[in-house]
This record gives structure tokens, C-alpha cells and sequence, in this order.
């Protein structure tokens, strides 16, 4: 069992063409079954933060090491048993993909090269369909869904695949109040019956669910606080960068 | 052997190599059209059509050139789109132009080849200089066609469903893209003295266009295309040959029609969709 799922030394992003460092030399250690909300406003290096996480974007410097494996070397590896719900997935209303499909394409790399999806993969996809109340839509095409029905279908996709570490990028940004109030409970379902960690990643203080157990927040690039979920919460320094961030009032 | 069996052993090659052409281009095609590669894809097939007028120009076979040149073209520009870091039509624009330009210069550096049939095969494509190794390679590219499209299904699905998210999900999609780029490149320089370097890539791209008219699911339209590829072509190739047409220009004419009657009367086109329109309680 390893204790630490996430573990980041000194880890700095430069994108390809900047000078600015879009997270910088971030030190973060996430124990595993914990739920972490990444809080932080627009730019701040929050998704830079978790695709640093899971390899999609290599870091500039420093050492990663998620679910035990090395990132620089064994990125696949550590791809595999992430799930990542993606944020502003732009659908082309022609998209010829059935929901199905889609939830499927996660456990791709599960199942292995040259190897067939088998009954039970594709009870996985249905229970996961059910599980966020889209079996009705599992023949539909994406490019039919609504936002807030595909963001369905992607949080299905990330549980099909069954993975040890979730990373939620604005998950519920697309969701009205009673959606995103049953994809909570969903989550929190979830974590109950598989203890996986989850980092979620929110703009909005507002949002920051219950159930999370500690808050790391972001600024320009830097964590400028980590604690606890009510003790960041009540904290006035919060309520200062809130403030700052024009968000304070949400 | 009897003039009327040569005609008919003739007949019989180009006609599996047609087949054969039909199958692989628009198969090829159903992963250029996803991946947004028509600018890539289109350049390769120039690229095809520079390479095999300089085989001819050095003196060796047309389609090794055209394949060396198609490879090349993948391998340098590649990387290129796949970062986006060139737009499209900047890459159209600059090498389209200029693959053409080599691809004349090099047939007027061979004096007396400029007109030959191998040469005119090139650019418009004949069913004449089609040999029984031609028609080999290509079935043995169509047999690596079948082989990637079954056996990496799931890996193809993901990736042309959205690179990212695969990539996130530990797909190799790099490995797939270029994949489909070096297939597409054997396509094109296998089918190239066939249809003619002008026209090959229409043959990648009218089919699998076509075949994203009538579906909405994927795995139908990966199984379409190369079906309305083998019919087009076949069709192309009777009419050429009943009326002594160019075959590769009247292949491209069948493909393109096709192709307009079914933008024209595409179900996903209209409202409704293809089951026609259902109330949303319906599905609740």
C-alpha cells in the first residue's frame, strides 16, 4: 500500500514559448484516500497543477511520484490508474461517438493492446452509466448531450475506468444545483466503496464540497495555503485573496 | 497466350488492385478526416507525386519514390501539426505549390519520359501500368490495414475520440497518430499509379466524408468507409473502361458525387437527427 499517492518535489511548469513558470517550484504531498480541492481564481495554475500530476504536462523541474511510480519514467503507468475529468470539452454536435463508446475508451488501456473489451468490461460501463443516471443515453451520440450531461458521461468515463487517484478539473462547473448535489453524492459513494484520493480543482470558494478533507490554495503560479478543509475556510488570509481575486461575493 | 486473355489478366489486376486501392485509401481516410490531418494528408500525397517523378528522373521504380518522398513528408511534418505549430493552410499553401513545382521539374529533367506512359501514370493515373507486384503490395498493405484497424480498435476509438483524454487515460495516441500517418503515406504511393497524383488524396477523403454522413456511431462509419470506397471505385473503374475515360479521374468524379448527394441528403443534416426528432421525456 502506498501512503503517499501524490508526492511533488520543487516541481516548476514553463510552457513551450513562455518565461513565466505557470506553477513554480510547488513542494505537495497527498496522502492516499484523501480529497483535496485545488482552490485558486482563472490562471492561477490550477489544471497546470494536476496535468503536472498526472504527466500530460512534464514538468520543467523538479520530481514527481504518484501512486508510487515515477513519473518521469513510468508516466503510462501512472496514467493508467488516474481518471481525469477534463474541464471545457468542446463537443461538435456532429461528433459521431455513442456514450457508450466513451466510457469504454477509459479501461483502453486497462484492458491492454490487443485485447477485446470482455463482458465484464462492459458491465463496468454500464454500472458507471447508472451510477450518474445516463443509462438512458448510453446508444445516444455525445455531440447530443447537454454541457451538464456530458460532464455526466465524462465523471462515468473516469469511474469506469476504476482508478486509484481521481483528478477533477471544474467538474461541476456545467451542473445545475440538483446535478451537481447528486454528482457529490456520487463521489462521495464512491470514495466509500474504493478508497481513492481525489484532487478536485475549483475557482469558487462557494463550491468547495463537504466532504473534502483539506484545501491547498494557488496563486500566480505558488501554493499560498494548505490546511485543513474548515480551518483554510474560516481563515481571513482566504478571505483577503478572495477578495482580491474578485470572488469574495459568490 | 491469346491477345483477349492478356486484356482479361489485364483487367483482372487492376481490377483487384482498384478494389484494393479503394479499400485501404478510405480506410486511411476515416482516421485523416477525425484527426484532422486533411492538410498533412494532402501534402503527402504531393509529396508521393514529387518522389516517384524523381524515381523516374533517376531511373528506379516510381512507387518507391513516391513512398520514400510520402514517408518523409510524415516524419518531418509530423511532429509539425502534431504540436500545431504550422496552420494549415500555410502548409498547403507553401508546400503544395512547391511539391508540385519539384514534381514537374524533376520529370523535365528526364527528356523523353516527360510523356511517357509512366509518367502521365503519375500525374492522371492508368489502369496500364498496373503490374501483379502493384496489386501484391497493395493487398499486403490492406492486410496491415485490417490488422491495425482490428487490433488496436479500442486505442484508435480513444484517440480519435479525443487525444488528450486518451493520452490521460495511458492510451499511446502518439504511436497512433503516427501510425495513420505512415499508412496513409504506403496508401497514397501504392495507389498513386492508379489514380494519379493529382487526384489520389480525393480518394482518402471522399469516402470517409461520405460515411460521416450517415452515422453518428463510429464503429459503423470505420466499416462504411471503405465499403463506399470499394463501390465508388468499382463503379469508376466499369464506366472508365466501358467508355475509355481516364480511370483515376472518373474514380474521383463517382467518389465526389457520391460524396455531394450525401451532404445533400444527410440525416444528421436535417432536424431530427437520424431517428427523427423524439421528446425529451422519452428519454429521461
Amino acid at each position: 500500500m502506498v501512503t503517499d499517492a501524490v508526492v511533488m518535489e520543487d516541481v516548476s511548469v514553463v510552457y513551450e514559448g513562455e518565461r513565466i513558470a505557470a506553477i513554480h517550484q510547488v513542494d505537495l504531498e497527498i496522502p492516499s484516500g484523501q480529497f483535496v480541492t485545488v482552490l485558486g481564481p482563472n490562471g492561477a495554475g490550477k489544471t497546470t497543477l494536476l496535468e503536472a500530476i498526472n504527466g500530460l504536462l512534464p514538468s520543467t523541474s523538479g520530481r514527481v511520484k504518484v501512486l508510487g511510480f515515477d513519473l518521469a519514467t513510468e508516466g503510462r503507468e501512472v496514467r493508467k490508474r488516474t481518471g481525469y475529468v477534463i474541464q471545457n470539452f468542446a463537443l461538435d454536435p456532429l461528433d459521431p461517438f455513442l456514450c457508450r463508446d466513451v466510457v469504454m475508451m477509459a479501461r483502453a488501456a486497462r484492458i491492454g493492446t490487443l485485447r477485446f473489451p470482455d463482458e465484464g468490461d462492459w458491465d463496468k460501463v454500464d454500472q458507471a452509466l447508472e451510477a450518474v443516471c445516463m443509462t438512458a443515453f448510453a446508444g445516444r451520440p455525445v455531440g447530443k448531450l447537454s454541457g451538464g450531461e456530458f460532464q455526466k458521461v465524462l465523471l462515468a468515463r473516469a469511474m469506469a475506468q476504476e482508478p486509484d487517484l481521481l483528478l477533477l478539473d471544474e467538474p461541476f462547473a456545467n451542473l445545475d444545483i440538483d446535478a451537481r448535489r447528486e454528482a457529490l453524492r456520487l463521489l462521495e459513494r464512491w470514495r466509500e466503496d474504493q478508497d481513492i484520493t481525489v484532487v478536485m480543482v475549483s475557482h469558487d470558494i462557494s463550491k468547495v464540497p463537504r466532504a473534502c478533507d483539506r484545501i491547498v490554495v494557488i496563486d500566480k503560479g505558488r501554493i499560498v495555503m494548505d490546511g485543513p478543509r474548515n480551518e483554510v475556510l474560516a481563515s481571513e488570509d482566504l478571505t483577503r485573496l478572495f477578495g482580491a481575486w474578485g470572488d469574495g461575493d459568490e | 497466350m491469346a491477345m483477349s486473355e492478356l486484356v482479361y489478366g489485364l483487367l483482372f489486376t487492376s481490377m483487384v488492385a482498384v478494389i484494393l486501392a479503394g479499400f485501404v485509401c478510405s480506410t486511411a481516410g476515416v482516421y485523416v478526416v477525425r484527426m484532422n490531418l486533411t492538410a498533412l494528408g494532402f501534402t503527402m500525397s504531393h509529396a508521393a507525386f514529387a518522389g516517384a517523378a524523381f524515381a523516374i528522373w533517376r531511373g528506379f521504380n516510381p512507387t518507391v519514390g513516391a513512398l520514400i518522398f510520402a514517408v518523409a513528408t510524415a516524419l518531418i511534418l509530423g511532429p509539425v501539426a502534431e504540436k500545431a505549430r504550422l496552420k494549415a493552410d500555410v502548409m498547403l499553401g507553401f508546400l503544395f505549390s512547391l511539391l508540385m513545382a519539384m514534381g514537374f521539374m524533376f520529370l523535365n529533367f528526364a527528356p523523353g519520359e516527360a510523356a511517357s506512359s509512366v509518367a502521365l501514370s503519375i500525374i492522371w493515373g492508368s489502369i496500364f501500368t498496373v503490374s501483379a507486384a502493384d496489386a501484391l503490395a497493395l493487398a499486403v498493405l490492406a492486410t496491415v490495414v485490417v490488422l491495425f484497424t482490428v487490433g488496436f480498435h479500442k486505442e484508435i476509438m480513444a484517440t480519435l475520440f479525443n487525444r488528450k483524454l486518451a493520452e490521460s487515460t495511458g492510451v499511446h495516441t502518439r504511436a497512433i497518430y503516427y501510425s495513420v500517418l505512415f499508412l496513409t503515406g504506403l496508401a497514397v504511393a501504392f495507389s498513386l499509379e492508379l489514380v494519379g497524383g493529382l487526384l489520389v488524396f480525393a480518394l482518402i477523403i471522399n469516402p470517409a466524408s461520405t460515411a460521416y454522413q450517415f452515422s453518428n456511431d463510429m464503429k459503423q462509419i470505420i466499416w462504411m468507409s471503405p465499403i463506399i470506397g470499394i463501390v465508388t471505385s468499382m463503379v469508376g473503374f466499369v464506366i472508365s473502361w466501358v467508355t475509355d475515360l481516364p480511370t483515376g479521374s472518373t474514380i474521383i468524379i463517382v467518389s465526389a458525387i457520391t460524396l455531394a448527394v450525401a451532404i445533400a441528403i444527410s440525416p444528421k443534416r436535417k432536424r431530427g437527427g437520424l431517428k427523427g426528432a423524439i421528446p425529451q421525456a422519452a428519454v429521461q
